[in-house]
């Protein structure tokens, strides 16, 4: 239990103390209370704002702990997304079809990004080349994904559907349970949960550690006979796997997927929750895509038609006046460094 | 005894220049060896031809009778290598007691039975709290030299390959520096450095390689070599 909890309190994240707990508890029992005074068309818009947070996290883990950034994390969350389409759609009327779907969705994600990160990571692709790989595989992805409209483009009996996206996709149901408006709200609160506690127990652990140290130096630390390569390519499925989770959680939600979803405005988004919040701080990545998801979402949902250019302009703001991210630069380097060096990136 | 490190005709080139030319190594168990040459003499290219930074051109290099010449630099040292560099290396943005536990491999098992010791050893000398939290970049230069020895001490090595770890010292911590390398050579570690302080030198080699363009140009104890007239003309620049 001890060690349970050294690794939920490790210094790689920032909350180690009561007091942190107390407020976390807090918020959790906000949010397990919340539904009973919103309506389901509300609780079914804050699935929407919290689905993301396991694609953010993962960019979070890559970017802010291993130090390899990407941009094409929604690809993964488009595979996951289509492959439950295909397989779940082919299993209606089957209760257990959709955590087929689910698995498979996953699966197919898990796979692709080990082929991937494979060949970036053993063939020692360095500095922003990785990150453009990432984003021309996402693109690849979208411009696939888009020509695959007409009938000849499906699989048994679900419709690629080109740029129209794939429509009628199943909600998640296990047996007769099936997650829809209240508890489909549950459902990702406590998938969402589970995914923040495991990342958080991870970068706590001997295998976060060396992936600080990765971040820090790989050379450093390749010559004191970790395989570096290995330990990233892992750190990137897992990364992929948290988007493909996300992917999940968004067809089950809308029951539609489309080749935007994976298209370059998408693959931005992440970036940019993930930099707000502060890169190496899964606390404050989580916060920030929850409210970076309510910001564009009230914005859009008002009539504004800028709500992109806003969240764009806050991420220059930010990168200028926060480089490390606001809420790890007032939650920890405000403290530890003062106010003259906190607003520096190093 | 057979050789812990040895290399055969080693050669490096990069395009025209020749760094490392036939360079043949033999380092005993218990040695404390020095490498000393003048700039340009090849000594770092040697370095990352040992620890496999660079592959040669030809030659070999051999580890505990084993052929490591095409082997990764992370298989080389699971093999019981430890390895600074000339520039400090040491995770500046890691709390120190990140930086000490960053080395302890899971599955490293062989590390030898008095290695931990060695390393405690060095950690009361150096000064150094290994429970610190404090960021590595807020260290003395002194220190942050000395965690990075800690550093490689801690990974429990049986062979310590040093580029110049007296680097940007004052006269009083090189001093300090040798001692600790020094006792911990007495306590059964077998070390290489590649120096160019004489001072540093004198003080703790047994042995000395002097490299002159790329190649051995003499070998012996540290007296031999300091009163060799050709390597006091191009290495002390007087004969």
């Amino acid at each position: 239990m001890s060690r349970l909890w050294k690794l939920l309190s490790g210094p790689e994240d920032i909350g180690q103390s009561a007091w942190f707990w107390v407020g976390f508890a807090a918020l959790i029992i906000f949010f397990l209370y919340y539904p009973a005074v919103i309506t389901e068309f509300e609780a079914s818009s804050i699935s929407y704002y919290l689905l993301n947070i396991p694609l953010a996290l993962g960019l979070c883990l890559l970017w802010g702990y291993a130090g390899v950034l990407s941009f094409g994390q929604v690809a993964y969350f488009g595979i996951a997304g289509y492959v439950y389409g295909v397989v779940a759609g082919n299993m209606i009327g089957n209760p257990w079809g959709p955590l087929v779907g689910s698995i498979a969705g996953l699966t197919a994600s898990a796979i692709i990004a080990a082929i991937f990160g494979y060949f970036v990571f053993y063939a020692r692709v360095q500095m922003w080349i990785a990150p453009i790989l990432t984003l021309v595989f996402t693109l690849l992805l979208e411009t696939f994904l888009g020509q695959t409209a007409g009938y000849q483009w499906r699989i048994g009996s679900v419709q690629l559907g080109g740029y129209n996206g794939m429509t009628g996709i199943p909600s998640f149901q296990l047996g007769k349970l099936v997650f829809f408006g209240y508890s489909f709200y549950y459902y990702v609160l406590i998938v969402v949960l589970i995914c923040f506690l495991a990342c958080r127990m991870l970068v706590s652990s001997r295998h976060g550690h060396v992936l600080l140290a990765i971040r820090e130096d790989p050379v450093r630390t390749e010559l004191f006979g970790y395989d570096i390569r290995a330990r990233q390519l892992v750190i990137f499925v897992i990364a992929a796997v948290l988007a493909g989770i996300s992917g999940l959680l968004y067809v089950q939600w809308g029951n539609y997927i489309t080749p935007t979803q994976v298209g370059l405005l998408q693959a931005a988004l992440p970036v940019i929750w993930v930099a707000v919040g502060g890169r190496d701080s899964l606390i404050a990545v989580a916060i920030t895509t929850y409210l970076l998801n309510w910001l564009t979402y009230a914005l859009s949902s008002a009539g504004n038609q800028y709500a992109l250019v806003i969240i764009g302009a806050l991420l220059v703001c930010v990168m200028l006046f926060f480089p490390k991210g606001i809420i790890v630069t007032l939650a920890r380097e405000l403290p530890r460094r003062g106010w003259r060096s906190a607003f520096t990136e190093r | 005894m057979a050789e812990i490190l040895a290399t055969e005709a080693l050669a490096k080139r990069f395009g025209g220049v020749i760094a490392t030319d036939n360079v043949t190594l033999k380092v005993m168990p218990g040695e404390l060896r020095c490498i000393i040459g003048p700039n340009g003499a090849g000594k770092s290219t040697l370095f990352a031809l040992l620890c496999g930074i660079h592959r040669p051109d030809a030659g070999r290099v051999l580890l505990k009778g084993q052929d490591v010449t095409f082997l990764p630099a992370f298989r080389r040292v699971r093999l019981g290598v430890g390895l600074t560099f000339q520039n400090n290396r040491a995770y500046h943005h890691l709390t120190v007691r990140q930086n000490l536990e960053a080395p302890l491999r899971p599955d490293r098992h062989d590390q030898p039975k008095d290695a931990h010791e060695r390393f405690l050893y060095a950690l009361k000398l150096f000064g150094l709290d290994p429970m610190s939290d404090l960021p590595a970049r807020e260290l003395p230069h002194d220190q942050l030299q000395w965690l990075e020895i800690a550093m490689v001490l801690a990974g429990g090595p049986d062979l310590l390959l040093l580029d110049e770890p007296t680097a940007g010292l004052s006269p009083d911590e090189t001093l300090k520096t040798a001692r600790v390398l020094r006792h911990l050579n007495e306590a059964g570690l077998t070390i290489v450095v590649v120096e160019h302080d004489i001072a540093f030198v004198r003080e703790v080699a047994r042995k000395v390689t002097v490299l002159h363009q790329g190649r051995v140009f003499a070998e012996g104890t540290v007296t031999e070599i300091t009163a060799h007239d050709d390597v006091r003309k191009i290495y002390l620049g007087r004969a």
